[in-house]
């Protein structure tokens, strides 16, 4: 069934027509509202936001193609984002990424990724998007398998 | 205004950039992402001058000329730093220089061989990208060759405002290419490749066939539309093979097509490369035909004004009838180059005078005998029955006729056509051997 | 030492929510802009000396009046791509004080005559944009926001999607207009950046957020705090090899040892501290025998060969390998660099994939050369500051712990 926005999605983005200057600017903000629909940006919703806002398709293919965050495949399980920069690693980041490694490599797909601001409760890592900080492999265990 | 480039005062005007003062001035400044046509992006860097006053080096593309600014090229520490951006270029550059078609008229190596001339100090392994990817309309992409110097991306973004290029990734790991189950498809594609100053887009009609320090090159006029783009012949005499003429390259005029060709055009390279094949008639038989009474002509609106004056003469002095219709094609025509045209002087047939009302070279044709053909497509691609045709050709005819002339075809003709906004324009014979007679030389013989 | 200016309300509970921050202060800040012209407002911004908090310190104020100045529809931009190693200060402000936010947005607004701004939130702080909208959706039923307001201002969250370099402030309107994270050639005279073509102010959040203090306060008050030439406060926040890691406002000049030992706890588990990355991942790091008079202000820390940036210090203790400290942030500068120019482009990827032949103990003497080579070919040649960074970062790790990376050569 070919892509196209639900009705949340549809209001959402008649809101958002309004409060920028140009068409234009609404790639990001649609491109995300894509991502959440149905977990990744699928190629034909591309050439719905493509056809929508009157914008190239390769214009748009080449947005979601800089920014990390965009998915262009399927998760095919929940995602595991472990924080792999400088105050995590001196706190031992490397020791949770072993231990997801070892112990949930089947369940989740596991990514490594750059600051995510939470330098406090390093090491940290998110499920889902959600932040789980001050991890131990201890707590890990209990958050990853409650959900 | 002066500025003084390299201890030497330059003359120039407000508002000029820097890059177009010095190449104007043929002042050796690299740089990949500046073009004439398409503006600076600013991302190459390689076009850094050292200005005096300012700390840094500044990039000439985006820098404006100021009074008495003071510019340097040639200092020993802008050398350094050339050479220091030039091995950043090519540090992961995969030098297929043995196979690839640029060698020869490629930045990089020109840029190498002025001012770099260093040993490798890489020893990591090098970033592996796509290669040999058909992008569609005749272009190949090589994304490890590309420097992303952006000048394809904004040529289909800007010029075309077709959109089929971009830039996919990030960081090092960003590549040009189209989106997956994309392709590139509009009439100026392959402009892309004259465009990049590397091998990253290469010609698949090209491909393999020449090494450009092989060609000659003579500046000639397009004659695929009556806009008269201006080209350059690149020709090389290949021993046993019927292709001389290799390819089309544009000529800058900033009042008619920029640095530009649409692919058409560009592709009508193939045409000069056909001949008649079969045998020809003895001049001295067409005498025998200017004998009958009622004759017409018709004559091709792509022959030059020195072809269709001599034309027109020879046709006062034997009494024939004389007609030039126009080679109209409205699907042709677009907002940018293409005319509706598709010949390039149909403007020196007007201005000569020659006849070019259909109805009444249909009219003509009806009660005439004796039929001349001069290389008009009408009289090559249909059958005249009942009437002795006489045709003088560029290319093989394989309808009916009497008497049959081969004539040289445009790369072998030097002359002057008129294009669609009225401006004038020569061009010029290649210079390899062909025996087919000029289609003037072959007249004369009839005195 | 603790100062608490713009971290006053973030230990209440429910401080996001719009009727306590209305009882703790919020808003009325606004009464007191509203009587004043708005060049009037400008000026107490220049007087009292507030500079840029998002790691550049320029002076705040003559970027209000450059782009109050221009003709044009004025925006607000609002920086909160905070995706710089060792920084999470924004964060608290939308989380814990959203509303001391959007009612600097206004006042801001109102300077420099505005009636639109977008906050560039990144993509990874979905929950806590997730509050922000919370909050601003608050302000607009209560008319502090939209058409119904007493002066107009409209805020829209606009979500990053894991870009650094869309924390560069020409990158971001890039990103905010719709293109990739491309950061734009720079003017050769002062200009105001340009949203589609519009003149557009760009501040980081804590900037804006200090706009209510000093505008209720005067400049005098903000003044009281800081140095001469760095007044008022900041948000330093502090990590690494830490006993406390956290956000801990305080003026400028404070002695970074102090705020070491006082806020951050000392260093971990009794350590000896090694080396300190004053502010966020991209200022030259400072080995501890360097800090005894180590303040923290912009003027002594560039006295000293690096620089505050962000104010995320970043605490490094005796066990910590250099060589492998300098790998973590060179493999972040490879995987964040947009890619427009070459020298950063090949760069920071070279330099990354150099360093592993450091870490696996493989490296030759003439790759310490070239990495010094190539640290000078990055800086000063590139349209945006990134790559300097990177080129400052390898300085600073080669300069003061070279010992470290000439052990790894064989």
């Amino acid at each position: 069934m070919s892509f196209s926005f639900n009705s949340e999605n549809t209001m959402k983005m008649d809101l958002l027509k309004k409060r920028y200057p140009q068409n234009r600017a609404l790639i990001l903000p649609l491109l995300w509202l894509a991502q959440k629909q149905e977990s990744y940006i699928r190629e034909d919703a591309i050439k719905y936001i493509s056809e929508l806002i009157d914008i190239p398709y390769m214009h748009i293919y080449s947005v979601a193609t800089f920014y990390t965050m965009f998915r262009l495949q399927k998760p095919q399980k929940r995602v595991v984002e472990v924080c792999r920069t400088l105050s995590c690693e001196l706190n031992g980041s490397q020791r949770i990424k072993k231990h997801l490694d070892d112990n949930y490599a089947q369940d989740c797909e596991i990514i490594e990724v750059e600051c995510m601001g939470a330098c406090s409760g390093a090491p940290m890592c998110t499920i889902d998007g959600r932040y789980v900080e001050n991890l131990t492999p201890e707590i890990l265990d209990k958050v990853l398998n409650v959900n | 205004m002066k500025v003084i480039i390299n201890d030497t005062p330059i003359e120039c005007k407000e508002g000029e950039l820097l890059i177009d003062v010095m190449l104007a001035n043929a002042i050796n400044i690299p740089h990949f992402c500046y073009h004439k046509d398409l503006g600076a992006d600013g991302n190459c860097r390689m076009c850094m001058v050292e200005i005096k006053g300012q700390k840094r080096p500044q990039i000439a593309c985006d820098t404006f000329v100021k009074d008495m600014l003071e510019v340097s090229t040639l200092s020993e520490n802008i050398r350094e730093v050339k050479r220091s951006i030039l091995e950043l270029e090519l540090l992961n550059h995969p030098v297929d220089c043995p196979i690839c078609d640029q060698a020869g008229e490629c930045k990089l190596q020109d840029y190498y061989m002025d001012f770099g001339l260093y040993d490798s100090h890489l020893n990591t392994p090098k970033t592996k990208k796509g290669k040999n990817i058909d992008l569609g309309s005749n272009v190949i992409l090589d994304q490890e060759r590309c420097v992303l110097c952006t000048r394809c991306t904004r040529f289909t973004s800007n010029i075309t405002k077709t959109g089929e290029l971009g830039i996919i990734g990030r960081g090092d790991s960003a590549r040009v290419g189209v989106a997956p189950g994309h392709e590139l498809n509009n009439p100026y594609a392959m402009n892309v490749v004259e465009l990049c100053p590397v091998g990253a887009l290469t010609s698949k009609e090209f491909r393999f066939k020449q090494r450009v320090w092989f060609l000659d090159s003579t500046k000639s006029i397009c004659h695929g539309c009556s806009r008269g783009c201006n080209i350059h012949i690149d020709y090389n005499e290949t021993k046993y093979s019927p292709e001389k003429v290799h390819r089309f390259r544009a000529r800058r005029n900033s009042k008619i097509n920029q640095s530009f060709l649409c692919d058409y055009g560009r592709l009508s390279y193939r045409e000069l490369n056909e001949s008649f094949s079969s045998n020809v008639s003895d001049i001295k038989e067409l005498e025998e035909l200017l004998k009958e009474d009622k004759k017409v002509a018709l004559i091709s609106p792509s022959m030059s004004l020195q072809q269709l004056k001599f034309v027109k003469d020879f046709c006062q002095n034997r009494s024939i009838e004389l007609f030039s219709t126009a080679y109209i094609d409205e699907n042709f025509a677009d907002e940018w180059l293409r005319t509706n045209d598709k010949s390039s002087n149909f403007a020196g047939v007007k201005k000569l005078g020659i006849n070019s009302c259909e109805d009444e070279f249909f009219n003509s044709l009806k009660s005439a005998e004796v039929v001349l053909n001069f290389n008009h497509k009408y009289l090559k691609e249909n059958k005249i029955e009942t009437k002795r045709v006489v045709q003088f050709t560029t290319t093989d005819v394989d309808i009916g006729y009497e008497l049959v002339f081969a004539i040289a075809n445009f790369a072998h003709e030097s002359g002057t056509v008129i294009n669609c906004d009225g401006i004038r324009q020569d061009f010029y014979a290649t210079k390899y051997r062909d025996n087919t007679p000029r289609l003037i030389e072959l007249l004369e013989e009839l005195k | 030492m603790l100062t608490k200016i713009v971290s006053k309300n973030f230990e209440i509970p429910l401080s996001h929510t719009l009727d306590v921050a209305l009882k703790n202060g919020r808003y009325s800040s606004l009464r007191s802009a509203f009587e004043k012209e708005p060049q009037e407002l400008i000026d107490i911004i220049k007087e009292s000396g507030l500079r840029g908090k998002g790691g550049g310190g320029a002076p705040t104020g003559n970027k209000f009046q450059i782009v109050s100045d221009w003709e044009g529809t004025k925006y607000l931009v609002v920086n909160a791509d905070e995706s710089e190693p060792g920084t999470f200060k924004d964060r608290q402000i939308l989380l814990y004080d959203p509303h001391l936010l959007i009612e600097g947005i206004i006042a801001t607004c109102y300077a420099i005559g505005s009636n639109c701004s977008y906050i560039y939130v990144r993509g990874e702080y979905e929950e806590f944009s997730d509050v922000l909208q919370a909050a601003i959706d608050e302000a607009y039923e209560r008319k502090l926001l939209g058409s119904e307001a007493e002066y107009i201002v409209d805020i829209t969250i606009h979500r990053g999607a894991g870009a650094y370099i869309c924390g560069e402030k020409s990158a971001l309107l890039e990103s905010l207009e719709g293109n990739r994270g491309h950061p734009r050639l720079k003017p050769h005279s002062p200009e105001p950046e340009f949203y589609f073509g519009e003149p557009t102010l760009v501040n980081n959040v804590e900037t804006i957020a200090s706009v209510p203090f000093i505008v209720q306060n005067g400049a005098g008050a903000y003044r009281a705090y800081g140095t001469e030439k760095s007044p008022g406060t900041l948000l330093f926040a502090i990590s690494g090899n830490i006993n406390k890691p956290g956000v801990y406002e305080a003026e400028f000049g404070v002695s970074m040892l102090d705020y070491i030992e006082k806020l951050g706890g000392g260093v971990k588990n009794a350590k000896k501290l090694k080396a300190v990355i004053p502010g966020g991942a991209s200022t030259p790091i400072l080995p501890a025998h360097m800090l005894k008079d180590a303040r923290l202000d912009y003027e002594n820390l560039r006295t000293l060969g690096s620089s505050l940036g962000t104010g995320g210090m970043i605490i490094l203790d005796e066990d910590a390998s250099m060589v492998k400290a300098l790998k973590n942030l060179l493999r972040f500068y490879h995987h964040e660099s947009c890619g427009q120019c070459t020298p950063c482009r090949e760069g920071s990827s070279w330099s990354d994939k150099i360093l592993d032949r450091f870490i696996e103990k493989k490296a030759k003497a003439a790759d310490l050369d070239l990495l010094k080579s190539l640290s000078k070919s990055m800086n000063g040649k590139t349209i945006c500051v990134f790559a300097p960074a990177v080129s400052g970062v390898i300085d600073g790790f080669l300069k003061h712990f070279e010992e470290e990376f000439l052990e790894c050569i064989k």
